[in-house]
């Protein structure tokens, strides 16, 4: 979905400067920031539906990055992008919620597809959240100011 | 395939069992130590008891001897004694003239000789050695015996028993002879004893085979016939010196030279006549049951030294073995313990290499992709660059790929030590091994042949142990071609509806295995390859980990022409499980599509 805002998380400067000119080139709105503490803080003051994220970072890396994000309860959907072609700590990204993963290096058109399946997936639980939301609505019209605060955070 | 194993990395030579010569040098000790402790002890003891033995034994068959001559001696005088006693009482009972009136002397004669003819002759003598009756086989009537030294001895002592002599019958005799006093009147009774008689009775007292009993006087002249050399009234090669003791018995050694070597002497004095009865017989015979007692306790003994001997060689080289055997196990142990750390550490180097190429190959696609982005964007006449722009890019996408293929094997192996049962695609596994092994290959002039099975489901299995089973066979199949120039490794997978499983073959055309050891592949630590070069345990791990998997494994092989093993391996979960689950799996999005 082109204007779909993206999150890129790559230690590496100059992978993150092209990517992010190509996903731009692809009518993404990217952001990228070169590790796992600025990617924490991003998240928190603004909304993306994507995450691209690396996993072997210096400091705080993917799987950390990972841990933390979830505490923030986002909509927004995660893809491991990893070089380190050993799948178990993709999988264990998995298992602690990301949403799928690519192996480093790929073909901008895998990464494009696999955004486009995340981006619906949010999509999915954002429709789904709303669906739920409504219903209380109507059940209790006073909560929706608690209920429905911003667009892509749950709370 | 010539050898089963693969492992051809030389283990440390630090690692490996001590040199062959160490053994020897434990079995030589251990021979020494067991012989020292055991064996010199016992002959030691064995010899002392021997020596005990001996010197008691001999020291009672020498006191035995004695006592036999002692009473030969005895009885020979007893004889004497007997013969003189009656000649003495013939000789008081009768008056010269009852003995000269005829018959009375011939009725004596026969009485004296009923039991035995021990008198020869028997005479009767006046003091002036006239004979005055005479009953013997001898004419001796007119002879006259006053110059004769028996003669003048018997009228000197009343009772004189000589030695040997030939007198005037001119053969060799002795005669007893008593003398009577009848009121101013002498004369003399004398006997001869029958000198054959007399011979037989000192004779029959020999001892044993060898036993030779005969009689010398104070001159050393034989008083009787010796049984070996010599004749009655030779000269005897002895000395005759008088002794203090009753007897004395002489045990002459073999090495000892003169006329008694080897032999047991025994001497006895006999009173009146002043004769040395000497009884001798050879040592063997004497000491024979000593002799045979000793030579069984010393065979014995020396049984015992043998077979202690014998056994603690055989022990020694048991233990040897056995502790040779825990060496060279030990030393496979470690080297395989080595090699494990260092596949290991080859693992960890590689997966880092693997993710520092593969971020710099990530960026060269992203700029490759930037570069095609712009192309498109912008207006370009030349055809021929065009051509060669896109033709790049396209190699550049290429030879990234084939880096990420490299870097995933090199991962994949890496990951051999995690155990995990996953959805395995044979088909695509061995690919990637075959993609692995065919750099390996390609220089030894061996093909690497993949006939797959395009109908195969995937199974539910272990992808790092079967890499290392596929790794294993396919490295033994190539080192099986060693020495020949050219040769291919076929590997197909087949599915097999009626045992819902998969066959997965390896085949070579190396120089297969020899029939008397295929039995025994699959024994951990079985190997012909040469020492240090592989441990035994690749097959045998392959055998494991397949049984483990709840597959088989069998092997084929024609000598010369190559090796074929056949790995079942069970569907153990259904396809559609493994597929169901979460969102796209790693097999089918990892790969990025060319």
């Amino acid at each position: 979905m082109k204007g779909s805002k993206i999150l890129l998380v790559d230690d590496e400067m100059v992978f993150t400067t092209n990517m992010s000119r190509l996903l731009a080139n692809r009518g993404y709105q990217v952001t990228a920031v070169n590790s796992g503490d600025a990617a924490v803080q991003e998240l928190e003051k603004d909304d993306f539906d994507v995450l691209v994220l690396d996993l072997k970072m210096p400091g705080m890396d993917g799987i950390a990055t990972l841990k933390e994000i979830k505490k923030l309860d986002l909509f927004t959907q995660t893809l491991i992008l990893t070089g380190h072609g050993s799948i178990d700590s993709a999988l264990d990204a998995v298992r602690l919620g990301a949403y799928d993963y690519l192996t480093k290096p790929c073909e901008i058109d895998d990464l494009v597809s696999k955004i486009e399946c995340a981006w619906q997936k949010k999509e999915e639980h954002v429709k789904e959240e709303m669906q739920e939301n409504v219903q209380k609505i109507i059940e209790s019209p006073h909560s929706v100011f608690d209920l429905y605060p911003s667009k892509t955070k749950k709370k | 395939m010539n050898g089963h194993d693969t492992n051809t990395i030389t283990p440390d030579t630090t690692l490996n069992p001590p040199e062959k010569n160490s053994y020897r040098y434990l079995f030589r000790r251990f021979t020494l130590l067991t012989v020292v402790c055991s064996i010199v002890p016992l002959l030691l003891v064995g010899w002392g008891l021997n020596i005990h033995y001996s010197y008691f034994a001999e020291t009672r068959i020498v006191k035995s001897f004695k006592e036999q001559v002692a009473n030969h001696g005895r009885f020979i005088e007893q004889f004497l004694r007997e013969q003189s006693t009656k000649l003495r009482l013939v000789a008081y009972t009768h008056s010269k003239k009852d003995l000269q009136q005829s018959g009375n002397l011939m009725n004596i004669f026969e009485n004296m000789n009923r039991e035995q003819p021990y008198i020869m002759d028997l005479g009767v003598i006046d003091q002036h050695g006239n004979h005055l009756a005479y009953i013997g086989p001898y004419d001796l009537l007119d002879k006259v015996y006053k110059d004769e030294k028996w003669f003048k001895e018997v009228m000197q002592k009343g009772l004189y028993i000589s030695d040997m002599f030939m007198g005037f019958r001119q053969e060799p005799h002795f005669i007893i002879a008593v003398l009577r006093r009848e009121g101013d009147e002498k004369w003399i009774l004398r006997a001869t004893i029958n000198t054959q008689v007399f011979r037989a009775l000192v004779e029959n007292m020999r001892i044993g085979e060898t036993g030779e009993v005969y009689l010398v006087n104070t001159q050393g002249l034989y008083q009787t016939t010796p049984r070996f050399g010599g004749s009655i009234m030779d000269r005897a090669d002895m000395a005759v010196d008088p002794f203090k003791d009753l007897v004395t018995v002489d045990v002459y050694k073999k090495n000892e030279p003169g006329r008694f070597s080897g032999q047991v002497v025994g001497k006895f004095w006999l009173t009146h006549p002043e004769w040395m009865l000497v009884v001798k017989q050879a040592g063997s015979e004497t000491f024979e049951e000593m002799d045979h007692a000793r030579f069984v306790n010393l065979l014995f003994l020396h049984l015992s030294a043998l077979s202690i001997l014998v056994a603690a060689i055989f022990i020694t080289r048991h233990m040897v073995g056995i502790i040779r055997k825990r060496d060279e196990h030990a030393a496979r142990l470690n080297n395989q313990l080595m090699q494990a750390s260092k596949l290991a550490s080859i693992g960890e180097l590689s997966a880092g290499v693997a993710h520092e190429i593969n971020n710099p190959v990530a960026i060269i696609m992203t700029e490759r992709q930037l570069l095609i982005d712009q192309y498109q964007q912008t207006m370009i006449e030349d055809p021929a660059f065009k051509e060669q722009f896109l033709s790049s890019m396209d190699q550049i996408a290429l030879q990234s790929q084939r880096c990420k293929r490299i870097t995933h094997n090199l991962l994949r192996f890496s990951r051999r030590t995690r155990s995990m049962i996953e959805s395995v695609d044979l088909n695509r596994f061995v690919t990637e091994v075959v993609d692995l092994m065919e750099r390996e290959t390609k220089t030894s002039g061996i093909r690497l042949l993949a006939e797959l099975d395009p109908n195969l489901p995937a199974i539910q299995s272990d992808p790092s142990q079967l890499q290392q089973v596929f790794l294993n066979l396919i490295t033994n199949a190539v080192d099986a071609h060693e020495g020949k120039p050219y040769g291919s490794i076929r590997i197909s997978t087949r599915y097999d509806n009626d045992t819902e499983g998969i066959f997965l073959s390896i085949a070579d055309t190396g120089t297969g295995i020899d029939p008397k050891h295929l039995d025994r592949i699959f024994d951990p630590f079985f190997t012909t390859k040469p020492v240090g070069k592989g441990t035994g345990l690749g097959l045998s791990i392959c055998y494991s980990i397949i049984r483990q998997l709840k597959g088989n494994i069998t092997v084929k092989s024609e000598p010369g022409e190559g090796t074929e093993f056949m790995i079942f391996l069970p569907l153990t979960l259904s396809e559609k499980e493994n597929r169901g689950s979460g969102p796209s799996g790693p097999d089918n999005t990892s790969e990025p599509s060319l």
